[in-house]
C-alpha cells in the first residue's frame, strides 16, 4: 500500500512561487504523470515529495504518516533521475546492491535480489561493467533496477527518458509501463512530452506556471482539457481555438459567414455562462473537423502537410486565425482553395473568452470524478 | 526540536535545498563550516596583515621586542626605500627646522630620523626598469601570443598538440636550466644586464601562458561569425581585426594582467642574468638586507608595491584565476 | 580615396575594385605562429641544446678557456658525490612534504567552502591571495616572520623569551641545534603561499560533480564515508593529479622562496637542488659545465615524473 497524499504543497524562492499551493492524492499502484513546459514546476513538485526539495507550506503524507520532514532516505520511495546517477566508480552489480547493502541488509541476500531485478529488466550481461561504459538506454535501466531493488512504496521518476536518444526512447517506455503493471507501485512521473504521459499515465496533472492547470485521465485532458493552456499544450498540434462573439444560439467565428451553431445539449448551459454578444471561445481537435461541400465553417487552404497516415490542413479563416484539420491522405487541395467543413458535436468544446476557463465538463464521458482542488489563497489563510 | 521531524522548522523554507539540510543539526554543521572557513582565511591572512601594518612603523618599532600592536604610523620605510638619505650634523639639522614649512613630506620624514635626502634610491631605477621591462615584454607576448593562439585555434596544423606541449613545457623548465646558456648567449651578445635582454627573455617566458590562455579564449568564440565574415567578403586578416579581436577583448585583457603580474614577480632570472643596468625590483629587494643594516620597514613598504597589484587582480579577475594559474589548462 | 571610389563600394560590381592581394589562409598561418616558434626556438630550445653541450665540458663562464670536452665526467661527479645525494634528498623532503601537505590541506578547504554561505565568495578570493604574491617577497617577508627576538610568529605562539623559543631559520630551538627545522620552516612556507592554489583546483573539481549523484547517494542513504571516497574523490581525482603534477614541478625547481629566506642554510640543510644549481653556475667557483650536467639531471627528474603523471591521469580519464 502506498498512498501519496499532498496537501496544499507549494514552494516560493523568496516572494516567487515555484509551485503555487496545491493538492492532490495520488492512490496506491496508480500512475501519475506530472506534465508541462519547463519551469512549470513539476520538477520542483516531485522533488518535494522525495525530499530532495523541501517544501515552503503545506504537508505530505504516505499511507496517512507525514513524512514532510522526514529525510530522502527514510521516505520509503525511489527516485529514478534525468541523468541516471549512477555511481561512477563501482560496478553495475554494487550499484544495484547499493541501496541494500546501506539498509545492512546482509550479503547473501542483496545479491539475490539484485539478481531478481536484474532478470526482470534483462541486463544480466551488464553487471561487471563500469556505469562510464554503457548506453543511455543501459543506464537508465540500470538505474530503474536499482530503483527496483528496494521494493519502495512508490517510484518516483524525473524525466527518465529525457537524456536518451529517440530510438531508445520508445522501447524504455514501454519497458517503465511494463515495469508498473508488474509491481503495481505507485508512480509519480515527471515529463515535458505529453505523448509520454498520455501513453502511460492513468492520470495526468498538467502544470503551467508554478499552477496546476488540470488533473484528469488521459482522455480528460485530451477531450475536455479545462481550461486553453491544458488545450493548446495537449495534442500536436493542440486544440484549434476560435473565439467570436456569441448571438443566441450561434457564435460568429472570424472570416465571412462562418456562423457555428452551438449543439443542442450545450446551449443551455452557454447561454448561462456568457452574456449575450460577448466572446466565447470554441474548440475543437483537427480530427473533429469533417469536410463537407455544405459544411457551415468555411477558410482557405493556407498550407497541407503530408503526415503519412493523414494529411493536416492549415486552413485560414482570415489573416489572424488557422484552424488545423486532419483529413484522408488521398484527398488533394490545393493551396487557396476553398473548403467547408463541419464539426463534430461530440467534440466541441467550449471556453470562457476571459477566464480561459472550460464551460461545461473537464471529463471525458464515462470516468470518475476525481479528489483535485487547486487551493486558492483564501482557504489557506482559513 | 525534538518533534523537527513532524514540524518541520521554525520559517518557511524560501530556498531550494534538501530536506536533510534543514534540521537543525545540519544548521549547525552548516554555521560550524563557514566559521571554519572565516576563521582559516583570517589565520591565512595574519601574515599579510602584519606586513602592511610593518610598512607603518619606524625603525625601531620594527624590531621591538617583543612586537609592539599598537604603534604611531609613520611612512618612514617608504622614503628610506625611495631615496638616499645622509645623516646631518646637529647644527645642520637645527638649522633646517626652521623652514620646515618649505620641505616636502619626504624631507619632513626624513628629517625625524635626522637625515637628509640626498637623492632617489637605486630601487626607484629598479622599480622604474621593472615597469618597463614587464609592461614591454607583456605588450609583445600578447600580442605574438593572440597571433599563434589565432593560428592554433583555427587552422590544421602539423603535429598541433605537441607544437602547444612544447609551447607548454618551456614555462615548465627550471629556470636556472636555462639561464646558464642564456647567461653565455647573453655576455656574447651583450645583452647581458640590458632592458632589451629582459625583455626578450620575459616575452619567451609569458608566451607560453599567452599562447595557452588565448587559444582557450579564442577557441570559446564560434568560428561562425568569422565565417560569415568571410562569406560576406571580408579577408582574413579583417575578420581576425574585427571580429575575433573584438571577442576576445577579455580574454586578452585577462592574459595581459597575468603575464604582467609574473612578469612583476619574476626573480630568478632577473637575479642571474642583471646586475646593475636592468635590474628589476625583486631582486634588489632581497639585497636590501644585506645593505647598511635591516631596514625591515623598508622592505614591508617594498612589499606593498608587490601585494596591492595582487590583491587588486586576484578580485578582478578572480572569475579567469584558475585558467591563469593553470595556463588555460583548467576552465571554469 | 576619392568620392567616386567610394561610390563604387556599394555598387555590386566588386570584381572592378582594384583587388588587392589576400594572403591564404596557409600565409596567415604561417606569418601567426612563426615569430612565437623563433622566438621560443631562440630562448628555449637553442639554450637546450647549448647546455647539453657544456654539460659535457669543463667550462667556466669566467675562466678564458675554450671548453673542453670531458665525456660524461661531470654527471659521473655529480652522481658519485655524497653532498649532491643529500641535496637530491633535501629536494625529495622538501617536495613530498610541501605537496602531500598542500594536498590534504587544500583539499580539506575546498570542502569547507564548497558549501555557499553568506559572504563566502569574497572569503574564498581572499584565501586565494597569497598564491599570487611574488615568492621571493613572501621569502623575505617571512623571513622576519620567523626571526627569534622581534618575529611575530613567536611572540603569537607564545614564546617570549628568545632564549627559550625556537630559531626556525637557524634550526635552533633553546639554543639547542633542531636539524630540520629550518627545511620545516620553509615548507610552512611554501604550504602557506600553495594550498590554495589545491583548493582552487579542487574547488572547480568539486563545483563540477552534479548534484543528482549525491541526491541518489541521500536517497539510497549512503554514508559520508561513502559519498566521500566513491563520488567526491573519484569526480575530483583528474583535477586533483593536474594540482599535484603543477606543484611537484615546482617544488622541484623551488628557488625564490629558498632564496628569499635561507639562501640553502644554515649550513646546507636548505640547500635544495635550485640553490645549489645558482651556487654552482653563478657564484665561487663558476663551473658552468657542471653546472649544466646538474641542470640537465633535474630536468630528466622533471619530465619523468611528468610523464608518470600524465599516464596516471591518463587512465583516471579513462576509468
Amino acid at each position: 500500500m502506498a498512498t501519496i497524499e499532498l496537501r496544499n504543497i507549494e514552494k516560493r524562492f523568496g516572494e516567487t512561487y515555484a509551485v503555487k499551493p496545491f493538492s492532490l492524492t495520488i492512490q496506491h499502484g496508480e500512475f501519475v504523470a506530472l506534465l508541462g513546459p519547463s519551469g512549470c514546476g513539476k520538477t520542483t513538485t516531485l522533488r518535494m515529495i522525495s525530499g530532495l526539495e523541501t517544501v515552503s507550506g503545506g504537508t505530505i503524507h504516505l499511507d496517512g504518516a507525514n513524512i514532510t520532514w522526514q529525510k530522502p532516505g527514510y521516505r520509503n520511495m525511489a527516485f529514478v533521475f534525468q541523468f541516471y546517477a549512477l555511481y561512477p566508480h563501482i560496478s553495475v552489480r554494487e550499484n544495484i546492491a547499493f541501496p541494500l547493502k546501506a539498509e545492512g541488509m546482509a550479503k547473501s541476500d542483496v545479491y539475490k535480489r539484485v539478481d531478481e531485478v536484474v532478470s526482470i529488466l534483462r541486463i544480466e550481461n551488464l553487471l561487471n561493467m563500469r556505469p562510464g561504459k554503457l548506453s543511455g538506454g543501459d543506464k537508465q535501466r540500470v538505474a530503474l533496477a536499482r530503483a527496483l531493488v528496494r521494493k519502495p512504496a512508490a517510484f518516483l521518476m524525473d524525466e527518465p527518458l529525457g537524456a536518451l536518444d529517440a530510438e531508445y526512447r520508445e522501447s524504455m517506455r514501454a519497458e517503465i509501463k511494463r515495469l508498473h503493471l508488474s509491481t503495481n507501485a505507485t508512480t509519480v512521473y515527471v515529463t515535458h512530452d505529453q505523448v509520454e504521459a498520455m501513453a502511460m499515465a492513468d492520470r495526468i496533472v498538467v502544470m503551467s506556471a508554478a499552477e496546476v492547470q488540470q488533473v484528469g485521465t488521459p482522455a480528460d485532458v485530451y477531450h475536455a482539457p479545462a481550461n486553453l493552456f491544458v488545450a493548446r499544450f495537449i495534442g500536436s498540434p493542440g486544440m484549434n481555438l476560435l473565439a467570436g462573439p456569441r448571438r443566441g444560439e450561434k457564435v460568429e467565428l472570424p472570416g465571412t459567414g462562418n456562423i457555428y451553431t452551438i449543439p443542442a445539449p450545450q446551449r443551455e448551459v452557454l447561454q448561462a455562462a456568457t452574456p449575450e454578444g460577448k466572446n466565447v471561445i470554441v474548440g475543437f481537435r483537427p480530427e473533429a473537423a469533417m469536410l463537407n461541400e455544405q459544411g457551415a465553417l468555411t477558410g482557405e487552404v493556407y498550407a497541407t502537410d503530408m503526415l503519412g497516415a493523414y494529411k493536416l490542413l492549415h486552413v485560414s479563416f482570415d489573416s489572424d486565425t488557422v484552424v488545423h484539420i486532419r483529413c484522408d491522405r488521398m484527398v488533394s487541395h490545393p493551396i487557396g482553395a476553398r473548403v467547408r467543413f463541419d464539426l463534430d458535436p461530440q467534440q466541441v468544446r467550449f471556453f470562457d473568452a476571459t477566464t480561459e476557463k472550460a464551460i461545461g465538463p473537464t471529463q471525458s464521458a464515462g470516468t470518475a470524478p476525481i479528489s483535485v482542488q487547486a487551493a486558492n489563497a483564501q482557504e489557506k489563510a482559513a | 526540536m525534538a518533534n523537527f521531524y513532524e514540524t518541520g522548522p521554525a520559517k518557511p523554507v524560501t530556498e531550494s535545498v534538501r530536506v536533510d539540510k534543514v534540521t537543525p543539526g545540519a544548521r549547525a554543521r552548516h554555521n560550524i563550516r563557514a566559521a571554519a572557513v572565516i576563521l582559516f582565511a583570517i589565520i591565512g591572512l595574519i601574515p599579510i596583515f602584519i606586513m602592511v601594518v610593518t610598512a607603518f612603523k619606524t625603525r625601531a618599532d620594527v624590531v621591538a621586542v617583543p612586537p609592539k600592536v599598537l604603534f604611531q604610523p609613520t611612512l618612514e620605510g617608504f622614503v628610506f626605500l625611495l631615496t638616499e638619505r645622509v645623516v646631518l650634523p646637529p647644527a645642520a639639522l637645527a638649522e633646517k627646522k626652521q623652514s620646515l614649512e618649505q620641505l616636502d613630506w619626504m624631507e619632513r620624514v626624513a628629517m625625524a630620523s635626522g637625515q637628509t635626502i640626498t637623492g632617489p634610491s637605486d630601487y626607484v631605477r629598479r622599480l622604474w626598469n621593472s615597469v618597463i621591462i614587464a609592461g614591454i615584454s607583456t605588450l609583445i607576448s600578447v600580442f605574438l601570443g593572440l597571433l599563434a593562439a589565432y593560428a592554433f585555434s583555427r587552422f590544421p596544423i602539423a603535429g598541433k598538440d605537441d607544437l602547444l606541449f612544447f609551447i607548454l613545457s618551456t614555462r615548465m623548465l627550471p629556470a636556472v636550466v636555462v639561464t646558464i646558456p642564456l647567461f653565455l648567449m647573453y655576455r656574447q651578445f651583450g645583452l647581458h644586464d640590458t632592458h632589451l635582454g629582459m625583455i626578450l627573455l620575459y616575452t619567451a617566458f609569458n608566451l607560453s601562458l599567452a599562447v595557452w590562455l588565448l587559444k582557450g579564449f579564442i577557441d570559446e568564440i564560434p568560428k561562425e561569425y568569422e565565417e560569415a565574415a568571410l562569406v560576406d567578403g571580408y579577408s582574413r586578416m579583417q575578420a581576425f581585426r574585427k571580429i575575433v579581436i573584438p571577442q576576445a577583448a577579455t580574454g586578452i585583457a585577462a592574459t595581459t594582467v597575468f603575464s604582467v603580474i609574473f612578469a612583476w614577480n619574476e626573480y630568478a632570472f632577473a637575479l642571474m642574468l642583471t646586475s646593475e643596468e636592468a635590474r628589476t625590483a625583486p631582486p634588489s629587494i632581497a639585497t636590501m638586507l644585506g645593505r647598511g643594516g635591516i631596514e625591515w620597514s623598508a622592505i614591508a613598504a617594498g612589499s606593498l608595491g608587490f601585494l596591492i597589484p595582487v590583491v587588486i587582480v586576484t578580485f578582478i579577475l578572480r572569475k579567469y584565476l584558475l585558467r591563469g594559474v593553470t595556463f588555460g589548462a583548467i576552465r571554469q | 580615396m576619392t568620392s567616386s571610389a567610394q561610390a563604387n563600394v556599394s555598387s555590386p560590381v566588386r570584381a572592378e575594385k582594384p583587388q588587392r592581394k589576400q594572403m591564404s589562409d596557409m600565409t596567415i598561418r604561417n606569418l601567426f605562429i612563426a615569430p612565437t616558434l623563433l622566438l621560443l626556438i631562440a630562448m628555449n630550445v637553442f639554450p637546450l641544446f647549448y647546455s647539453l653541450y657544456l654539460s659535457f665540458t669543463n667550462y667556466s663562464a669566467i675562466a678564458r678557456k675554450a671548453p673542453v670536452w670531458v665525456g660524461i665526467e661531470n654527471y659521473v661527479n655529480i652522481l658519485t658525490d655524497p653532498q649532491m645525494w643529500q641535496y637530491f634528498n633535501t629536494t625529495g623532503k622538501y617536495t613530498l612534504l610541501t605537496v602531500s601537505l598542500q594536498v590534504v590541506l587544500g583539499f580539506a578547504l575546498a570542502m569547507l567552502v564548497k558549501e555557499k554561505f553568506a559572504g563566502s565568495g569574497i572569503v574564498t578570493t581572499l584565501i586565494l591571495i597569497p598564491m599570487m604574491l611574488s615568492p621571493v617577497v613572501v621569502g623575505l617577508f617571512w623571513k622576519y616572520m620567523y626571526n627569534p627576538s622581534w618575529g611575530y610568529l613567536n611572540w603569537l605562539m607564545g614564546f617570549t623569551n628568545p632564549s627559550v623559543a625556537p630559531d626556525w631559520l637557524a634550526s635552533s630551538w633553546a639554543r639547542k641545534s633542531v636539524p630540520g627545522l629550518a627545511l620545516f620552516a620553509v615548507v610552512f612556507v611554501d604550504v602557506w603561499m600553495w594550498t590554495p592554489f589545491v583548493m582552487l583546483l579542487v574547488l572547480s573539481g568539486l563545483k563540477a560533480i552534479p548534484d543528482y549523484l549525491y541526491e541518489a547517494a541521500a536517497i539510497d542513504r549512503a554514508s559520508s564515508w561513502f559519498q566521500f571516497w566513491r563520488i567526491t574523490v573519484p569526480q575530483v581525482a583528474p583535477l586533483l593529479m593536474i594540482a599535484i603534477l603543477f606543484r611537484t614541478i615546482e617544488a622541484l625547481k623551488s628557488f625564490d622562496l629558498v632564496m628569499g629566506m635561507t639562501g640553502g642554510g644554515p649550513g646546507d640543510q636548505t640547500e635544495v637542488i635550485a640553490v645549489n644549481l645558482y651556487r654552482k653556475a653563478f657564484l665561487g667557483q663558476w663551473q658552468t659545465g657542471e653546472a649544466s650536467a646538474l641542470a640537465y639531471i633535474v630536468l630528466i627528474i622533471i619530465i619523468a615524473i611528468s610523464n608518470l603523471y600524465v599516464r596516471y591521469l591518463n587512465r583516471l580519464r579513462e576509468g
